[in-house]
């Protein structure tokens, strides 16, 4: 589904400013109908200001902002078909949940029994009719922010944005919540916007991701685009951990010109004794740290001319070709890769984060 | 016992602990609290002789049968009644948009300049502030003069007078717990009900104020009761009228068990007051 | 000592606050004054340095209201005893404050001097000690108000009537009569003003003396359940169009000035404090005649420096400092010697001396049920009965 074909949210030259701060910055940005689209960078980026524009809560200083057909840049919120799942939920404390996922329907005017039964409606598609009656105080945080999913959606919007609505779950939680989330929007079909500062989220949830940096957009693509194919230094080592070789590094050790980066999960380690396979880079180092991370190892490498290398070890199960025991700390080892898993980023695009 | 094993003792019993640290406050607030309401409930129960004022300690009735049989009572409670629920619509009304305005729209230098203006009032004396509304309603007071202005006086010592100047008096005491109580509504809250549909009046109407209503509530016991009991604005700004509190006073002089008996009127107008906003629910959120 | 201005503030709170101390410490610890007699003390010891004083205002003037006015520095500096005074509005608030025992001396009208001996508030006074009590007049020594059972409780300050007031320009024709505040109230309807005391009662009461005689009051403080009624309906009428009451003397002094009161009672210093720029005022006695008070220097019973209050007691007493101190409050002083010292014509103007004219003012006295005029067949209304009666006045 690309975007072009029916968008759904289109921003053309949005700015907004907050005071000296550029938060958004001339941006132009096009959302497909039935799209899940992530909005991925730090905090300060400008991502939610992005949201907070799209549901009208700020008003750009320039530029315009489309719905569908429909321009509502100077639209106040209640007048804009979208909808939002808070960071906070913030759920009404004074109302149950059965009268909080109600909410949308009720100052819509829609009829007690009908409001009722479509809130109930909504409540079982996020599994949790047997909690109506209670209040809001009286829920985990799972199941708050399952509520204010509830609510959002109970009034069919043609968009619902979601401002960082995992982020106060525990893992566990947050990954059933993720699979959730994709299920419902598929069962919907509706657009879905996501900000989230979490790559990892950003990466399995969405249909494409934005990634942004002061006010704009660096890299705008599917997740296996951002993941594999990072544009600059910023997005790959910002998306997932990557070897950054600048130019200065490449030279020396890729005798290549240019900056790239290499995933550390496409390291190969062997015993310095073993053979490269033929075609692949090789460099030799020494083991500095090895982190065990449940499915595998962080292995870091020192190289002999002092870089420095984060390699992923997988861990395999005994039926595995190479199965191994894994290098410790002090080994010598060679790291090889082969030269197509190495990604050209662009120059100059971004400002340089540093390696970590 | 050493000290050390008298600190060892404490530590091991955080009763005895607790039951010293409390002692000096509770046995304060036993004796000039509980012990002058009960000396005051007694006190109605007695009788006086009327040329020396001494009291006489024997139980009757008659001020109990005194005061809620003659139509003095009656109409001075309803007239205390009517200033004391005035003053406090006249101040919710004033702290709702004031405390939203304060805590939702005002920048955050501006709130703080608007806290200090709406506190400023509390540090000046009492009764300045009834002799400036004295001075304000006076003939050729500025009220007379704005008044006139648009073909109306000033309205004068009298029941007016008591409202306004009671209303002005207790309006700190209504604006901050509301102010507070719209502090502690998310922003988020405000936005969520936007979002889904509802404009700016009904966000207003059911989501902000049912939210708000514990600080109204909070705000408006103290506005209702401190003007149940007064009597001063009364003798300063209300021209020939008297209320429950003038009644105490004027009898505490001649009469202390008649006054202790009317003194029990407000408390008891206080504690069905209490009673019905306990029902509404609003206390157990203060 | 401060000044009037401010005593406004000072009298309010602590009134306030002295009635509630007082509420709890008499249900408290209340009985615990009798009419035990001590005595009179027989010789004065040494002064002890410091003496308070509860009067009515413009009776303990240090200069701080008017630097002219002063006749506490000279004691203080005579004496060593350093003066703190209170002022009080009304014989209930003064009786209240007496009794917290925190003064030394009270200046006391007649509604207040029995009251307080009859608690045991008053001390009883050697005036031997006092030189000089010799030169007051013959007709004030020994009376109902200050004297019981032979015993004598004060010595007798000044006397003098509650008089009509009225604005020149508002009030046309000037009156003569407390019809003004009365039958005519109704043309000045809410700039009327009256004493905010039951005791105000009793100027109803010598209004009706003279307008309803068939009613046969013949002493205001003494009135039968048919007479009270009688002089409530006439304030319950003059109620309509009172403005405001009043106590505190500064408020009515402000109110004559910026204009809300016109005419009502008032006593002779607060006429003398207007400021004419502000308002032109006039202070008459009635043709009715009037109520009027004749105040007593006492001693509590529970007070603490004693020396110092027979010292202020015989200073009050001196001609000179007598004459000072009833010539700015406006009545007439204690002793033909004093007249000597008054300006001229003072004393005409207020008949001192003159026993008959003081007959005709109505001393302030306390109501009670044995009537004051001598009758038997019928019970009189006490001070009670009119307090309950004041309140339902103003409704």
């Amino acid at each position: 589904m690309r975007p072009t074909e029916s968008p759904q949210i289109q921003l053309d030259a949005v700015s907004k400013a907050y005071g000296d701060v550029m938060a958004v910055d001339a941006l132009d940005l096009t959302i497909g109908d039935g799209e899940f689209f992530s909005m991925l960078g730090p905090s300060g980026s400008g991502k939610t200001t992005v949201l907070r524009l799209i549901a009208g809560f700020e008003r750009a200083d320039s530029g315009t902002i489309r719905l569908g057909s429909e321009d509502v840049t100077a639209l106040a919120p209640f007048d804009r078909d979208v909808t939002t799942v808070f960071q906070d939920y913030a759920l009404f404390p004074h109302l149950n949940v059965l009268e909080n996922v109600a909410y949308g329907l009720r100052v819509r005017g829609v009829g007690k029994a009908e409001r009722s039964s479509r809130a109930r409606e909504a409540l079982a598609m996020v599994r949790l009719d047997h909690v109506a009656a209670r209040k809001p105080t009286e829920l985990s945080g799972g199941q708050r922010q399952r509520v204010a999913l509830a609510r959002s959606i109970v009034v069919r919007p043609k968009v619902l944005l979601l401002d960082e609505p995992l982020g106060a779950l525990d893992l566990k939680l947050r990954e059933q919540m993720q699979v959730e989330l994709k299920q419902i929007q598929r069962e919907l079909g509706i657009t879905f916007v996501f900000v989230t500062h979490d790559q990892e989220e950003a990466l399995t949830l969405s249909d494409r991701i934005a990634v942004f940096d002061s006010g704009r957009i660096v890299q705008l693509g599917t997740p296996k685009e951002i993941y594999e194919r990072p544009t600059s230094q910023y997005v790959a080592d910002f998306v997932g951990t990557s070897n950054v070789f600048d130019e200065e590094i490449a030279k020396r050790v890729l005798k290549m010109e240019g900056a790239f980066a290499l995933r550390p999960e496409k390291i190969l380690l062997s015993p310095a004794t073993a053979t490269a396979p033929a075609g692949a880079m090789t460099a030799a180092g020494v083991i500095t740290e090895s982190i065990y991370i449940g499915t595998g190892h962080r292995v870091h490498i020192e190289l002999e001319d002092g870089t420095r290398l984060v390699a992923l070890e997988q861990s395999r199960g005994a039926l595995h070709p190479d199965a191994a025991e894994p290098e410790s700390r002090g080994d010598r080892v060679v790291a090889s890769w082969s030269p197509g898993d190495l990604v050209p980023l662009g120059t100059g695009s971004s400002r340089a984060v540093q390696h970590r | 016992m050493t000290l050390s094993s008298i600190s060892s003792t404490l530590s091991r019993r955080p009763g005895i602990r607790l039951g010293l640290l409390l002692a000096a406050p509770l046995t304060w607030l036993v004796l000039v609290y509980v012990v002058a309401l009960a000396a005051l409930l007694v006190t109605a129960f007695w009788t006086i002789d009327s040329f020396t004022n001494e009291l006489e300690r024997t139980f009757t009735l008659d001020n109990v049968r005194e005061i809620t049989g003659e139509a003095l009572y009656r109409s001075v409670t309803l007239r205390t009644l009517g200033v004391a629920l005035l003053v406090t619509l006249i101040d919710c009304a004033i702290a709702l948009p004031v405390g939203f305005y304060m805590a939702k729209v005002a920048s955050r230098r501006s709130r703080h300049l608007l806290v200090i203006a709406f506190l400023m009032p509390l540090w000046a004396s009492y009764l300045v502030k009834a002799l400036a509304w004295r001075s304000l309603l006076s003939n050729g007071g500025l009220l007379d003069w704005a008044g006139g202005l648009v073909g109306l006086g000033s309205p004068g010592f009298g029941f007016t007078a008591i409202v306004l100047t009671q209303a002005y008096i207790w309006l700190p005491y209504v604006i901050l717990p509301v102010y507070a109580a719209y502090e502690r509504v998310p922003d988020s809250l405000l936005d969520a009900a936007g979002d889904l549909g509802a404009r700016p009046a009904l966000t207003f109407r059911t989501v902000v104020l049912p939210l708000v209503v514990p600080g109204l509530v909070a705000g408006s016991i103290f506005s209702f009761s401190l003007t149940m009991g007064d009597y001063i604005t009364v003798n300063i700004v209300g021209g020939a009228n008297q209320m429950l509190g003038n009644l105490v006073y004027i009898n505490s002089g001649s009469n202390l068990p008649l006054a202790a008996a009317i003194a029990l009127i407000p408390i008891v107008v206080i504690m069905i007051y209490l009673a019905l906003v306990r029902r509404t629910g609003a206390l157990e959120n203060l | 000592m401060r000044t009037i201005p401010t005593r406004y503030t000072a009298t309010r709170t602590l009134g306030g606050a002295v009635a509630a101390l007082s509420l709890i410490t008499l249900t408290a610890c209340g009985g615990d004054s009798g009419s035990e007699s001590t005595g009179a003390v027989e010789k004065l010891g040494e002064n002890e340095g410091e003496v308070s004083i509860l009067a009515w205002p413009g009776y303990v003037e240090d200069g701080s209201t008017d630097p002219k006015v002063d006749w506490v520095s000279g004691f203080e500096k005579e004496t060593g005893c350093q003066v703190t005074s209170k002022v009080y509005g009304t014989s209930d608030e003064a009786f209240n404050l007496a009794k917290s025992g925190e003064y030394d001396v009270v200046a006391a009208s007649g509604d207040l001097t029995l009251r307080m001996i009859a608690a045991g508030e008053a001390a009883e006074v050697n005036t031997d000690l006092i030189p000089n009590y010799e030169g007051i007049y013959d007709f004030l020594k020994d009376r109902e108000w200050n004297t019981v059972d032979d015993k004598n409780y004060g010595i007798p300050h000044g006397y003098g009537a509650n008089l009509l007031m009225y604005n020149t320009k508002d009030v046309t024709p000037a009156p003569t009569s407390w019809k003004a505040v009365f039958e005519d109230a109704p043309k000045h309807k809410g700039k009327v003003t009256a004493y905010d005391s039951p005791i105000y009662i009793a100027d109803a009461a010598v209004y009706l003396m003279a307008h309803q005689p068939d009613l046969g009051i013949e002493n205001p403080y003494s009135l039968d359940e048919k007479q009270l009624d009688a002089a409530v309906e006439l304030l319950k009428t003059q109620r309509a169009s009172v403005g405001e009451y009043w106590s505190d003397y500064t408020k009515t002094q402000a109110s004559f000035e910026t204009g809300d009161t016109v005419v009502g009672t008032t006593w002779q210093v607060i006429a003398n404090l207007i400021d004419p720029k502000k308002a032109s005022v006039e202070a008459i006695l009635p043709s009715e005649g009037a109520t009027g008070w004749n105040d007593t220097w006492m001693i509590s019973s529970k007070a603490k420096s004693p020396n110092c209050a027979y010292a202020w007691l015989n200073h009050i007493s001196d001609p000179k400092i007598n004459a000072q101190a009833t010539e700015y409050f406006g009545e007439a002083p204690n002793s033909d010697k004093a007249c000597e010292f008054a300006s001229e014509g003072h004393c005409e103007t207020f008949h001192a001396g003159d026993a008959e004219y003081a007959e005709k003012i109505w001393f302030w006295n306390t109501p009670i049920e044995k009537c004051l005029d001598g009758r038997t067949d019928v019970k009189c209304t006490d001070y009670q009965d009119w307090t309950k009666a004041w309140a339902e006045i103003k409704g």
